[in-house]
């Protein structure tokens, strides 16, 4: 029977109309084989949309859909659901994306941009012609999540997770809990204490029966998807294996590192950082004291290794404004004869955070601030060091404070041992911070079914918006397992066993270990394990008999878009 | 005559349809609890959903909140309650709330309605459009805006002038003036709170001439003038209606400044004047934007650089805070500042100005509770257990979700909103309490509409 396909071209909002003439694709393509109707629509996606689409497939008989609108990152899974909501095979439908490929990328060039369009949803529907019903893959999830990190965010998900019946395995490769919180005093926005946090934290953990604390623990192998995850443990010199159904990753941050002779660190005397000066006041008792003299002076300088220019850390640190101007506040507080001098790039007290540097205005704090091109820099004179500004906020003076102690205020930035991400190929970011799959849409979810991330790991973030964030990973982990059984798709790859002649290329090539060799009717070929198997298509080329195929994506499909496209 | 009150029951109350309020409820219906979502406007949405598009990614607006709430409206475990008031609530015991929701009438069928906008035709009343924040007008018969959802008309019965001419002009009598506020009593085991927040009305500060001067607006009315819905498919001044070329932002108005009684930043506004200057540069490629700052707050994940991208593309960043505004014959504005950079006094003309207005906590969210639900020194909900369990209220099963509780942008309210629906998730599952249903089992009773 012939298909009955119907396509919906997306203005996206002007998104995609502003730039492509979606009415001439329309044209286009309406009086192709195969198309029953093609519209036009301001948002696919809108509710109205949905609805109409799905009166559609009953009205016009139709057996496929095809939206060209978005990446199929942000809508794929929506429009599936349209279709099934239309008694159609979800796997039937076919997604082009107009915007990143054409509208977004040719914005130009109009005309240019149309014509692409226009080829893209024609290979959309030489697939669609070919496309056959598919059942998802059902797979048994394991009721356990291992949350890697017992930093503040890892406990905080794991005690969350244990609360929702399901066992927790936190791992850690240091012999404590509690990471860096664990290690300061005083914090901004609260009265509690760092170590309170933790400890708190800790008590609530040790109580759970369904929490296993896994210290000194590195994950070093990683096999199976989605509900059922084996995990390779080595605990100092013990190996193990643990299953679960879903990863929390929350590794977090390492602080900035200053070079050598940035703002004179390593070189200028009394030149420390950010969490060296913390743990200064938090320690040191009645007089202020470094290297053996008062402190009277100090200077800060912020964004050091943040708002780099290209090529550096180019992004915002976030927590480290506030942050110093609350150790500032709170030497002053604590010791005599303090003048804090702020060299500043402006102020990032972001909400009710502003209050904090209000009060230490009030308190006489002195704020200078840089000229972006021209930074303030950092010398010694008479084994002191100075530090010498243009300030903006004179007019542009040149200023020079003789400080007993100057302060870097390092940012955060990503971990340097990339275990973790490169053994669940998690993808990163420009800032070289794990990346999540939408920062709206799926904030906590990563490309990798039922890997989630949390904390400052995936960006600089605060104690609260770390925990915030620790949460609705851990929700979505729990979704992921909590039915028991859990869907996947269907589209793998699969081995003609006729056409096989078991020459083993393509097993090195699989990503995900699921080739093996079988012995079938006194033959050698390769099997596929379909949990395994994500479909990703390396091993089709380099099968010399061409045995391998992927479902939805058979070479029949991709040959067929390829004429439709040139 | 009020109808008698029907008694409901539910797992979970959400109260508040925005973006909050609707990842919420989806989180918890799909854990499999049974979830009533009340909102007290006509279409869910809140404020995102009005947006143009949402900075760092730029995607639209609308083609992130539609699809969400889209599947709120068909999820199996989510009731929908829109132009409904949420009031005296009261807990009894540990996952044991009541509450009285009064669901006013829309006069509208909305299974019935087709959204075919004749009675809107029809309609001979006009009064301001507050979905276009009152750049244009609308009829007492109307659909709210043309991505609302539910998608049907609504009568505004305090202009309605009763003519009947929608009723006639109705093809599907879905239209029904005999409609009556409906009360429910309402037993829920917890509660999320995602009352949101409220814009600050610039009319409180006088020296910008908002109100006064037509080419001073706020920002959202600019959301408007250039979202994919907007109203005249233009970016045009609401003095005479001509495309400006000298486009100023006022930052910090409303937030900051303790003249107003506001002292903290309202952590969105530096973000969204930055988004919508470069929105402004590619849909007039000819006009000048300067944005008027006191300090540049681009602190999350890939802010600054998109605040490089503004400066790239040439969005002039000038610190200094303008003191006063001042209207030309011409209805260009004189904007008086005091320019950092420089340390002198200085004027600049512009023939639009924006007022980047500041959040401010919604003050509804306390009056909704019978109870003594704790606020903060501000007057946002107050997180008791803010460093551990930012999601807790003084009320324990009460959770807060997104700006009720503190002003944030989008991506730190959806966290927020996964936080809260986190914490309900365990409360209803804590010990004693009930278990949760196993999926594809219906449970929860639901009497009524």
């Amino acid at each position: 029977m012939e298909k009955r396909i119907g396509v919906y071209i997306c203005h996206c909002g002007g998104n995609i109309s502003d730039y492509v003439d979606v009415e001439k694709v329309r044209q286009s393509v309406e009086n192709d084989d195969n198309i029953v109707l093609a519209k036009t629509t301001m948002f696919a996606c809108s509710d109205a949309n949905q609805n109409e689409m799905v009166e559609d497939i009953k009205n016009h008989k139709l057996d496929a859909v095809i939206v060209a609108s978005c990446s199929p990152k942000l809508h794929l899974v929506t429009f599936r659901n349209v279709t099934e909501r239309g008694d159609l095979n979800k796997y039937t439908y076919v997604h082009a994306n107009i915007r990143e490929q054409a509208s977004w990328a040719h914005a130009d060039n109009f005309p240019a941009a149309t014509d692409k369009t226009i080829q893209l949803v024609k290979a959309a529907i030489a697939k669609s012609r070919t496309t056959k019903a598919l059942e998802p893959t059902k797979i048994k999830a394991e009721r356990s999540v291992a949350v890697i990190g017992a930093g503040v965010t890892g406990m905080k998900a794991a005690i969350t997770l244990a609360e929702k019946d399901t066992h927790v395995f936190l791992i850690e490769k240091e012999s404590q809990v509690g990471g860096w919180v664990a290690k300061w005093k005083d914090l901004f926005m609260t009265e509690e204490t760092g170590d309170m946090i933790v400890k708190q934290l800790h008590e609530d953990l040790k109580k759970r029966q369904n929490v296993s604390i896994l210290l000194n623990s590195e994950v070093i192998g990683n096999v199976g998807s989605i509900g059922n995850i084996s995990l390779k443990i080595k605990q100092k010199e013990e190996e193990f294996d643990i299953t679960v159904g879903s990863v929390l990753v929350a590794t977090g941050f390492e602080p900035y590192k200053p070079k050598e002779d940035e703002f004179g660190f390593g070189k200028v005397p009394n030149v420390i950082t950010l969490p060296e000066f913390k743990q200064l006041i938090d320690h040191e008792k009645g007089k202020l004291m470094y290297n053996g003299k008062k402190v009277e002076n100090i200077a800060y300088i912020y964004c050091v290794g943040s708002r780099q220019p290209e090529g550096g850390n180019t992004y915002c640190s976030r927590y480290c404004c506030t942050a110093t101007i609350h150790a500032a506040i709170e030497a002053r507080k604590k010791f005599k004869d303090i003048q804090n001098y702020h060299f500043t790039r402006g102020v990032r007290s972001y909400g009710k955070q502003e209050l904090l540097y209000a009060e230490s205005l009030q308190g006489g704090d002195i704020f200078l601030q840089s000229y972006e091109d021209d930074l303030p820099t950092v010398f010694a004179r008479n084994n002191r060091p100075v530090v010498r500004i243009n300030d903006i906020l004179t007019g542009g003076k040149e200023l020079e404070v003789e400080a007993d102690l100057v302060v870097l205020v390092t940012g955060m930035a990503p971990r340097s041992n990339d275990t973790v991400g490169s053994l669940f190929k998690l993808p990163r970011g420009r800032d070289r911070f794990f990346n999540e799959v939408h920062m709206k849409l799926r904030p906590v979810e990563t490309v990798i079914d039922g890997i989630t991330i949390a904390g400052a790991c995936q960006g600089p973030k605060t104690i609260l918006e770390s925990v915030n964030s620790a949460l609705a990973a851990a929700t979505k982990s729990y979704s992921n397992i909590s039915k028991g059984v859990l869907e996947t798709d269907p589209q793998i790859a699969t081995i003609d066993v006729k056409a096989c002649t078991g020459c083993g290329d393509c097993i090195p090539e699989c990503p995900f270990d699921a080739i093996s060799m079988v012995e079938d009717k006194g033959k050698t070929v390769a099997v596929i394990n379909n949990t395994l198997c994500k479909g990703c298509g390396m091993c089709t080329p380099v099968c010399p008999t061409d045995a391998i195929d992927l479902v939805a994506f058979s070479n029949v499909q991709i040959m067929g878009m390829i004429d439709a496209l040139v | 005559m009020k109808t008698q009150n029907k008694n409901i029951t539910y797992d979970a109350l959400v109260i508040g349809a925005g973006i909050a309020g609707g990842e919420a409820a989806l989180n918890l219906a799909n854990t499999g609890f049974k979830v009533l979502l009340v909102e007290k406007d006509d279409s869910v949405g809140g404020k995102m959903i009005l947006l143009s598009k949402v900075f760092p990614t730029l995607d639209c607006s609308a083609c992130i909140t539609t699809p969400k709430f889209s599947e709120i409206a068909r999820h199996p475990n989510i009731t929908l309650f829109t132009g409904s008031q949420v009031s005296n609530i009261k807990k009894h015991g540990e996952n044991n709330f009541t509450a009285t929701i009064h669901k006013k009438p829309r006069y509208v069928h909305v299974e019935d309605c087709t959204a075919c906008q004749k009675c809107e035709q029809v309609c001979p009343v006009n009064v301001k459009d507050q979905y276009q924040y009152n750049l244009v007008g609308r009829k007492a018969a109307y659909i709210p805006f043309s991505i609302c959802s539910p998608k049907a008309a609504v009568i505004d019965i305090d202009n309605c002038t009763l003519c009947g001419a929608c009723e006639r002009a109705c093809p599907t009598n879905c239209i029904d003036f005999t409609m009556e506020e409906e009360v429910y009593d309402l037993q829920v085991k917890t509660i999320v709170l995602s009352t949101g927040f409220k814009l600050f009305d610039p009319l409180k500060m006088p020296r910008y001439g908002y109100g006064v001067y037509k080419n001073v607006v706020t920002s959202m009315q600019m959301e408007r003038l250039i979202a994919p819905t907007r109203p005249f498919n233009n970016v045009l001044r609401p003095g005479d209606g001509k495309m400006p070329d000298k486009i100023a932002y006022v930052l910090c108005t409303g937030s900051r400044d303790v003249t107003v009684g506001n002292p903290i930043c309202s952590q969105i506004c530096c973000m969204y004047s930055i988004k919508q200057a470069q929105l402004l540069m590619g849909a007039l490629p000819m006009a000048d934007v300067t944005i008027y700052y006191l300090n540049i707050r681009s602190f999350g994940k890939g802010f600054e650089e998109f605040y490089e991208q503004a400066k790239g593309m040439g969005v002039n960043f000038v610190k200094g805070k303008i003191g006063k505004i001042t209207e030309k014959e011409n209805g260009s504005l004189i904007l008086r500042y005091e320019d950092i950079n420089s340390g002198k006094l200085k004027e600049a003309e512009h023939d639009l100005v924006v007022l980047s207005v500041g959040a401010l906590p919604n003050n509804e969210a306390k009056g909704l509770f019978a109870d003594n639900l704790q606020l903060d020194r501000f007057n946002f909900v107050d997180q008791v257990e803010l460093m551990t369990s930012p999601a807790k209220t003084n009320i324990d099963g009460v959770f807060v979700a997104g700006t009720a509780s503190a002003p944030m942008d989008i991506p730190d309210t959806i966290l927020s909103a996964g936080s809260a629906s986190s914490e309900a998730i365990s409360y209803l599952m804590k010990e004693n309490a009930p278990q949760p249903p196993k999926s594809g089992v219906k449970v929860g009773q639901f009497s009524g509409c």
